[in-house]
């Protein structure tokens, strides 16, 4: 029942870092901004969600919408004030990254000034785990984080694949200046993936909140798996960002069946470390990235 | 000539007054130093802490205990090691104290060497690793240390209440060990176990699959050795995730974020026994006058980091009576020359290894988010 147990408890973790590491490997590979803020993003999300809903009151539905549209403003200001800015004067992959990392310590800290260091969370029913079999217990929100995760990536491919604007994002990764060349705009372009990626992230920050709790420096472990995950699924691949967000889930629970909990979250490193040395261009990437 | 030399003798005679002036003013601060978890998670203690040693020295100065005034250098360690050498560093070196309150197992132990380099005295009230007993003549701690908690609760909890199946969920740290030791230790002395000890490391944040190895264990308690936002993250995810046992810690449960926790209703910890109903002019002063200044009654670590203050104060009022200097030697000579100190809450004794012994009491957090006490284990 354990094994059974923590299979079930993998594929609720691994849904949320799926959705998180989508979102990362999307905003990377079409742009090639490191975009180490995407932990603030979730973030972000998460505690305008935990302030609407738990300080203000407002109905979980207008939380969630305006949990979302911070998201997406977050990302997108991110991209046009910082990002292009430094793209514009042809900035550096490594000057990206440090604007990247240096705009998360700011918001993290900003955070802990609005809604403090401490530990907060928000109380649902939906949290609370009931017996549905012997021994294996399951909350709602697990459910609905499964079932939203495959409803977002269902959404997300037939954006990708039948949107004259996803076939364009696509476009983006392979070849900016052939995107040029047929009149379409990669900073437009690149705002649509900023706002798309952030948006992804938005469920994933608002489930956390009922389920584990924040604290402000909450961002830098959703980086940390997001980046694992889009090394593990193929710089670049948004499905095997995906793939690889699952499976270290499933990874990182189902390691406590022989394992103490000390080491679960090394397994993750293990997988990607096995990735690297084995098979390096990730679940769907491409042999060689430049 | 005579006004240059005039002028010059003016502006020289200006100088040396200036400079007379603050020696003066120098030599009549009285300067303790801090190392507190001012910001990142673990703030809510630092603000704690800070709250009732600020009270201490505003007494001592009020009361003009000390000919000279008192004031407290704050440095930031946000609970890390690192950034409490840092501040210690700075205390010793540039601040010169004589006298450092600190907090946190880590912070504590990382901090003892350069107080017993320097001859400052390093104080803890807050900390409960086992092996901070063993820090050296310059380290002290008025806070019963975690064996001693846990080798009290034991019995307790397997006599009074019949929990003879212990599972542990601990901190991979010097804390989370010494705790671990002491229950393997204890329980089988009063006929009980320990089913399982799960480590988790600093950073975990997703206690689900914690939860299911804690429900396979089948436990009749569920003993959390950790600290923090963490802890209260593990309460609420252990109860999200059909662990229904009755929860157990020690003194870390006064968290007030604890205390306010829905999921952590029915728990039971251990602190050291304070009396704040005492009649005794020094409690009544103190749970008086934090109530009026933070609008809220006192709790543990308030009332040791008041106390902390004010075992400096008793010390140092006594080498000035005697014409010492306040060092940190003087003042480590001065604490054992003493036999007891009346502080806020009980009168106390250091044993030889520069800890306090106190009774244990036991706290129930009831469904107001109060801590009540159910027993109190005497001192053996």
């Amino acid at each position: 029942m354990l094994l059974l147990q923590l299979l079930f408890n993998g594929l609720q973790v691994g849904a949320l870092y799926a959705l998180t590491a989508a979102g990362f490997s999307l905003i990377f590979g079409t742009t090639r901004v490191f975009h180490l803020a995407h932990g603030s993003t979730f973030a972000t999300a998460a505690y305008v969600f935990y302030g609407l809903y738990t300080l203000a009151h407002a109905h979980w539905l207008l939380a969630a919408l305006l949990a979302a549209a911070a998201a997406v403003l977050f990302g997108v200001l991110l991209d046009r004030l910082v990002y292009a800015p430094i793209q514009r004067h042809e900035g550096s992959f490594f000057t990206l990254f440090i604007a990247s990392f240096g705009v998360a310590i700011i918001v993290q800290n900003l955070i802990g000034m609005a809604f403090g260091r401490s530990f907060v969370t928000v109380t649902t029913p939906l949290s609370r785990s009931v017996e549905i079999g012997p021994g294996v217990f399951a909350a709602p929100l697990a459910g609905i984080a499964i079932v939203g995760a495959l409803g977002f990536f269902g959404a997300l491919h037939l954006f990708l694949t039948r949107t004259h604007l996803g076939i364009a994002l696509r476009a983006l990764s392979e070849n900016p200046e052939l995107v040029r060349a047929y009149g379409l705009s990669p900073r437009r372009l690149s705002a649509v993936a900023f706002a798309l990626g952030s948006l992804l992230a938005v469920p994933a920050a608002i489930i956390t909140v009922a389920t584990s709790g924040l604290n402000p420096g909450i961002g830098s472990h959703v980086m940390l798996i997001s980046l694992a995950a889009t090394i593990v699924g193929g710089v670049g691949s948004v499905r095997g960002a995906a793939c690889a967000g699952l499976l270290l889930g499933l990874a990182e629970s189902l390691a406590l069946w022989k394992l103490e909990p000390q080491w679960s979250e090394a397994v993750t490193f293990v997988v990607l470390f096995l990735f690297i040395v084995l098979r390096p261009s990730g679940f769907f990437g491409r042999a060689a990235v430049h | 000539m005579t006004s240059i030399f005039v002028k010059r003798f003016r502006s020289i005679a200006l100088f040396v007054a200036v400079l007379g002036g603050a020696a003066a003013a120098g030599a009549q601060e009285i300067r303790i130093g801090a190392l507190f978890a001012m910001s990142g998670t673990q703030s809510a203690f630092g603000e704690l802490m800070f709250s009732g040693a600020a009270l201490a020295v505003d007494h001592a100065n009020a009361d003009r205990m000390l000919s000279g005034k008192l004031t407290m250098a704050v440095e930031d360690t946000q609970g890390t090691p690192q950034l409490g050498v840092i501040g210690m560093n700075k205390l010793v070196s540039v601040e010169k104290v004589p006298y450092v309150l600190t907090s946190y197992t880590g912070v504590s132990k990382a901090v003892a060497p350069l107080g017993l380099r320097s001859k400052t005295v390093v104080v803890n009230g807050g900390a409960v690793g086992p092996d901070l007993a063993e820090l050296g003549a310059y380290f002290w701690n008025v806070i019963p240390l975690a064996n001693f908690e846990v080798k009290a609760f034991v019995p307790y909890l397997v006599k009074q209440r019949g929990f003879k199946r212990v599972t542990l969920v601990y901190l991979d740290d010097p804390l989370g060990n010494g705790i671990r030791k002491e229950l393997e230790a204890s329980l089988p002395a009063v006929g009980g176990q320990l089913v399982e000890a799960l480590s988790v490391p600093v950073a975990a944040q997703q206690f689900g699959g914690v939860a299911a190895r804690v429900r396979e264990s089948k436990p009749d308690v569920v003993y959390i050795a950790s600290y923090g936002a963490q802890q209260v993250s593990a309460i609420k995810q252990l109860r999200d995730n059909g662990v229904t046992q009755p929860l157990v810690s020690y003194g870390s449960f006064s968290n007030p974020e604890i205390l306010a926790l829905p999921e952590a209703k029915g728990a039971l910890f251990t602190t050291q026994l304070v009396d704040w109903q005492a009649s005794d002019a020094v409690t009544r002063r103190f749970v008086d006058d934090y109530k009026a200044k933070y609008g809220k009654p006192p709790g543990v670590y308030t009332t040791n980091y008041y106390n902390m203050v004010r075992l400096f104060v008793l010390l140092a009022r006594d080498l000035q009576k005697q014409g010492k200097p306040i060092t940190g030697e003087n003042l480590l000579a001065q604490r054992l020359a003493s036999k007891s100190f009346d502080l806020a809450g009980s009168k106390v004794s250091f044993e030889a290894n520069g800890t306090v012994m106190a009774p244990i009491q036991i706290n129930e957090i009831d469904a107001g988010g109060a801590a009540k006490p159910v027993a109190v284990i005497p001192v053996n």
